[in-house]
């Protein structure tokens, strides 16, 4: 039976040297499916591995010609029309685990917002509410304070061990509001208040430390804010109670002054020889390092900023408006979304070439949000306004790992901060949580 | 003469032939009947028999140097050693023949023929069945009886593999031929290979004589190298010739004496004369007139070559029966297909004078004659070529191509919209009484303003400082601060409208056409946003704002001279800039243009139902009135450069004007099928649209130049589907997006669409 069907020769490697087999071609039957083809190469590592220990039972992924092994190798080669006579090259990659759906978190309104921290998530509302959830689906808190709809939030400091976090939500009203949650007594405060934009708050992010932010608004410009609550003396290190004293008695809201302010055409604030910068709204911020960011805009550029020096130090044109930009300190790239259905990866560092490096077509919808994981290089979120968010692969440019449908209307924000949370917020009033743990599902 | 065997087989061949006539002609066969010539020899074989029974072969031998001894007698007073000759030629014959009998062409057997008479009976006999097609003898594995009547058995015939393996090894198998009266296997010799090469050529089968010997043009034209003849040039071909010279004196010699006189040279005068008196009467027509037609020479057109049909004896498929007679005979003669009835005669004989000859005779002659002919000029033209060369829509990215976004959220038809200037927010003005107010790219509703009656028009504020909407519902124009951006810009435009007093008390004194009434700060209307109504006599259909946000104007179709009415924010004043009515007027349309030297020119176009007119607001007349063409105008829109007009009509037109070209329509586009409902330029981009009834957006582009030589270029390059036809209303206005390459479209189907 077996010496009926026909073989193929194939060639397997990889780039994760850990799991490197010889480039010895090896003939296969052309029936055999991805879960042969693991087991296959794990019989190999098992045997050239015997002696120097075992490595255990690890699920592949088959790559050929950059498109993942979905059924048997006989349908590929059909599909591709491709011969069975020619040795195939085939890449293999540690499988990635499915994501496991878990919570949907129900608002009032639609989720504009959405980012995790540890075991908590931060959303924002269009009912002008940010609220805290835990990871586990559980409302803690409802935190109206701005005027007009949430366009963005961030994390700015979150500890495990420490009781306070701190988190900065920017709104339509043209302010960013700094809170302070305390975890023990499950209250918020209002520390900051950051106003100083000319038009709503679309977009807000942290550096690592936590001590500085930067705001992207409709008005052109880039903001950047210290995060440094240095409340009177003694209050500073103290819990909340002063402050929450402060705030009944409605004074306790620091105002807070730009440190910066980057574009923006018109204002001349501390710009002697800054070039215009943007001429659109700026949609998304990113910090690349400790002194640059990038900016996307509606203007359908790019455009680096050095925050020592105060000015743009490159731009990348793009052909449509910028929706979101995400950055991956791992592969030091980025992947943007635009008015289009296209996700692109740019590479801020290349000049030559072509600007966009590789585009990701599999949305049928704008795509509104883009997030890079935090621990693999190779894979990243997309969330579009065809409902669907996707987890793709940059070795697999021409379908996307995985397609989540778990929302009913569009999706407008997604976030992948914490590892195993995939975070993606919608009209349909809901933030989907995704469970994401490769280690759990690696090893059987 | 025994020489003879020196010569080559064929010329003895030859010499033979002539030296055999006698005898050929005396026997009683002819040369070519070759069959009778067996039948003789094989009477002659028989009778051999009868005397003798000796091997076959012997006795042909006895009776063939018998016969050889008797032609020899009839040559011998030529040639005495006639006998030796003859033997050795019959020799040779023998060869001849073994080759020659069996080739299949008539020819190779006629050559064959010749030579049969002087061959010896040996060769006779392997045919013994007379003049029958050989297939008769297929089935038999003999080919007739020899004389003893014993069959004589064929060769043998190899079978394929033999054939395949003789074509493979023998060498001669090329020329290696069957013979066809004996089925034996002959080689052809080098001789008569040449014999059948020359005759195949149709040339002459004697090898001697050359019938048409390659012709050498020795006295050619043609300079030679070498002299053809050895012949040394006459003296006289190279020394003046004697009696020219004797007739030039005698003419000399006349004119000395006077008897002759050399023509005289003309004066310039007689020259002139001569001019006048004579010239080419035909010298201007010559072209036109008789030359013409002989240069141009269009022959008669041919009569058809007779066919089946007129053949006096057709076949019978041709000959009409007898329902096609009778209907032939019905038809109008001009009808009838062929204008006679085909005819049977069994011989030519039979056939009568044809009756029609003359009659037929005489109306081709009318034909050629009256019938004027002329040459057809065919206009050989590609009709790919005719199409202009339009850029193809890919080129002329970016332009909205797909849906992006739906806003849903009216209940009613959605009547107008208008993006505001920054992009960032859409107002939107429906038959379900309110206007909304939404976020761009999030199709979010964020204000709902009710206005308890139907929207017909709303616009933003162009002016980015200010934050007003002027919304018209019915008799009224609102306007509206809607809150959105810049808090500070919202503020400063509440203290701008509430720091209006009516401190200019003149203005009380004339009678304004409509009601200003500003909102109070406490009314429900302040909390909603509208902070000024002005109250129109009639239903206001348009409100256009001015780029500097501070002039709008309002037209009310049933406002007869009041149809269009201009208004002043800061001030509160309205006034209507014409003193009668214009017509209907459907539409008006600021512009602001910008010429040398810093100086601005306001322009007002209004569109009345046929026509549009451009006004100089600052000169206050009239400057181009437009022909639409169309029957109806619905919209308009002014292009940023001030130069072009794009006008939408109810019958399903577009209508692009470049004022610089004309006031006719520079490019009519009939793309719709169904009423042009709005048009629109965009901003920023070479971009026009026109929604339509149909349901469709057409997105065309529409570049213009700066340089004045260049026309505009509009290539139509997507259409925009999406909204449902709903109370046969489709699309019923859209709106580019200030920025991006983005348009808006409201459906009659209560949605707002965004494709980018």
């Amino acid at each position: 039976m077996e010496d009926d069907t026909p073989h193929v020769q194939v060639k397997f490697r990889t780039k994760q040297q850990q799991y490197a087999v010889p480039d010895t071609p090896f003939s296969v039957p052309v029936e055999v499916n991805r879960e042969k083809l693991s087991e296959l190469v794990n019989g190999i590592l098992q045997e050239s591995t015997e002696s120097s220990g075992h490595v255990g039972h690890i699920q592949f992924d088959f790559l050929i010609d950059q498109e993942f092994l979905h059924d048997s190798l006989k349908k590929h080669l059909e599909d591709k029309d491709l011969t069975s006579e020619v040795v195939l090259d085939i890449e293999y990659v540690e499988r990635q685990a499915a994501p496991r759906p878990e919570e949907s978190l129900e608002h009032d309104d639609w989720v504009s917002a959405v980012q995790g921290a540890g075991q908590f998530i931060l959303s924002g509302s269009y009912d002008n509410t940010a609220r805290l959830w835990s990871s586990s689906g559980q409302a803690l808190m409802t935190i109206p304070g701005h005027s007009a709809p949430v366009k963005c939030v961030a994390w700015i400091h979150h500890d495990e061990s420490q009781p306070v976090s701190t988190f900065v939500t920017g709104s339509h009203d043209q302010t960013a509001l700094v809170w302070q949650w305390n975890r023990d007594t499950n209250e918020v405060d209002c520390c900051l208040s950051c106003s100083g934009h000319s038009a709503s708050v679309d977009c807000v992010v942290v550096n690592s430390t936590g001590d500085l932010m930067c705001t992207g608004s409709w008005d052109r410009t880039l903001k950047l804010w210290s995060t440094a609550y240095t409340a009177d003396g003694e209050n500073s290190g103290d819990t909340d109670r002063p402050n929450k004293k402060k705030r009944r008695e409605g004074s306790s809201i620091q105002q807070r002054v730009p440190v910066l302010t980057l574009g923006g055409k018109s204002d001349g604030m501390d710009t002697d020889s800054t070039p215009a910068g943007h001429t659109e709204a700026v949609s998304a911020v990113q910090w690349l390092n400790t002194e640059t960011v990038v900016t996307a805009s509606w203007d359908h550029t790019l455009r680096l900023w050095d925050l020592q020096q105060a000015k743009e130090t490159a731009l990348l044109q793009g052909t449509k408006a910028f929706l979101d930009v995400s950055f991956s300190p791992l592969s030091q790239t980025l992947v943007t979304a635009s008015a289009d259905r296209h996700v692109r990866l740019y590479d801020p560092r290349s000049s030559e070439g072509a600007v966009v490096k590789c585009s990701f077509t599999s949305h049928t919808g704008w795509v509104v949000g883009v997030s890079w994981s935090p621990t693999r290089e190779h894979l990243f979120l997309s969330g579009s306004y065809d409902t669907v968010l996707k987890l793709w692969d940059t070795r697999s440019p021409k379908a996307p790992l995985y397609d989540m449908n778990r929302h009913e209307d569009r999706i407008l924000a997604v976030d992948w901060t914490v590892p195993q949370l995939m975070l993606s917020a919608g009209v349909d009033n809901r933030v989907n949580v995704f469970n994401y743990s490769p280690a759990t599902s690696a090893t059987h | 003469m025994r020489d003879y065997g020196g010569l080559k087989a064929t010329e003895q061949a030859a010499k033979m032939n002539t030296l055999k006539r006698p005898h050929a002609a005396s026997d009683t066969s002819e040369e070519e009947e070759l069959p009778d010539d067996y039948t003789s020899n094989s009477d002659e074989n028989m009778e051999d028999t009868d005397s003798e029974d000796e091997d076959a072969t012997d006795s042909s031998d006895d009776d063939e140097s018998e016969e050889d001894g008797d032609s020899g007698k009839e040559v011998n007073d030529n040639d005495p050693d006639g006998d030796t000759g003859i033997d050795s030629i019959s020799e040779v014959d023998e060869e001849e023949l073994n080759s020659a009998v069996n080739q299949d062409s008539s020819v190779a057997s006629k050559a064959v023929n010749e030579y049969a008479e002087d061959s010896s009976d040996e060769e006779d006999i392997k045919n013994t069945v007379g003049n029958i097609p050989l297939e008769w003898y297929k089935e038999y594995d003999h080919l007739g009886y020899d004389v003893r009547g014993n069959k004589i058995i064929k060769p043998q015939q190899g079978d394929g593999i033999d054939e395949f393996l003789n074509k493979m090894e023998d060498p001669d198998y090329w020329r290696t031929v069957t013979d066809k009266w004996t089925g034996e296997k002959t080689v052809l010799s080098k001789e008569d290979v040449e014999l059948i090469k020359k005759l195949q050529k149709g040339g002459n089968p004697s090898a001697s004589e050359e019938m048409y010997p390659e012709w050498i043009d020795f006295f050619s034209g043609e300079e030679m190298m070498h002299p053809v003849t050895n012949r040394p040039m006459d003296k006289r071909s190279f020394i003046p010739s004697k009696w020219e010279r004797l007739k030039v004196g005698k003419m000399v010699h006349a004119i000395k004496m006077g008897w002759m006189k050399p023509r005289q040279q003309k004066t310039p005068e007689e020259e002139e004369e001569d001019k006048r008196k004579r010239y080419d009467l035909w010298s201007d027509e010559a072209e036109d007139g008789i030359l013409r037609r002989y240069r141009q020479h269009i022959p008669a057109p041919k009569l058809p070559l007779p066919g089946h049909v007129e053949s006096y004896n057709p076949p019978p498929e041709y000959l009409l029966t007898k329902e096609e007679e009778e209907k032939w005979t019905e038809q109008e003669p001009e009808e009838r297909r062929i204008n006679f009835l085909p005819q049977k005669y069994s011989c030519m004989r039979l056939v009568p004078a044809y009756s029609k000859f003359i009659n037929e005779r005489f109306e081709r002659c009318l034909d050629l004659y009256l019938c004027a002919r002329q040459r057809k000029m065919k206009m050989n033209v590609n009709p790919e070529d005719l199409i202009p060369k339009l850029p193809k829509p890919k080129d002329l990215q970016p332009f909205p191509t797909t849906q992006a976004l739906v806003y849903k959220g009216h209940e009613d038809m959605v009547r107008c919209i208008c993006p505001d200037p920054s992009g960032q927010w859409l107002v939107s003005g429906s038959d379900d009484g309110t206007v909304r107010f939404w976020e761009v790219a999030t199709a979010r509703c964020l204000k709902t303003v009710e206005v308890s009656s139907r929207v017909t028009c709303v616009a933003w504020n162009p002016n980015e400082k200010h934050c007003l909407v002027a919304v018209s519902v019915g008799t009224t124009v609102m306007i509206i601060n809607p809150g959105l951006g810049d808090k500070k810009m919202v503020s400063d435009t509440d203290a701008m409208l509430l720091s209006y007093q009516n401190e200019a008390g003149s203005s009380s004194e004339k009678e304004l056409p409509v009601d200003w009434v500003q909102s109070d700060l406490n009314v429900k209307d302040y909390k909603t946003g509208v902070r000024l109504r002005i109250e129109h006599p009639k239903e206001v259909a348009q409100v256009t704002w001015h780029d500097f946000g501070d002039f709008f104007a309002t037209v009310m179709h049933e406002g007869q001279r009041q149809a269009v009415l201009v208004h002043r924010l800061t001030t509160r004043h309205s006034q209507s800039p014409f003193s009668k009515s214009k017509g209907w007027v459907q539409c008006v349309k600021f512009h602001q243009r910008r010429t040398g030297g810093g100086k601005t020119m306001t322009m007002l176009y209004v569109a009345t139902q046929r026509f549009v007119r451009q006004y100089d607001l600052v000169k206050q007349k009239m400057v181009k009135k437009l022909q639409t063409n169309c029957k109806w105008v619905s919209s308009m829109d002014i292009h940023p450069g001030g130069d072009n007009v794009i006008v939408g009509s109810f019958d399903c037109k577009n209508a692009w004007f470049d004022l610089d070209l004309s006031t006719k329509p520079y490019q009519t586009l009939r793309h719709h099928r169904g009423a042009v409902r709005q048009v629109a330029y965009h901003s920023r981009y070479p971009l026009f649209a026109s929604a339509s009834d149909d349901g469709s957006i057409i997105v065309c582009h529409g570049k213009v130049y700066s340089d004045l030589l260049l026309n505009p270029l509009i290539v139509p390059v997507k259409v925009l589907r999406g909204h449902a036809i709903t109370k046969r209303l489709g699309v019923m206005d859209c709106a580019f997006h200030p920025k991006q390459p983005w348009i808006f479209s409201a459906g009659a189907d209560g949605t707002i669409r965004l494709y980018s």
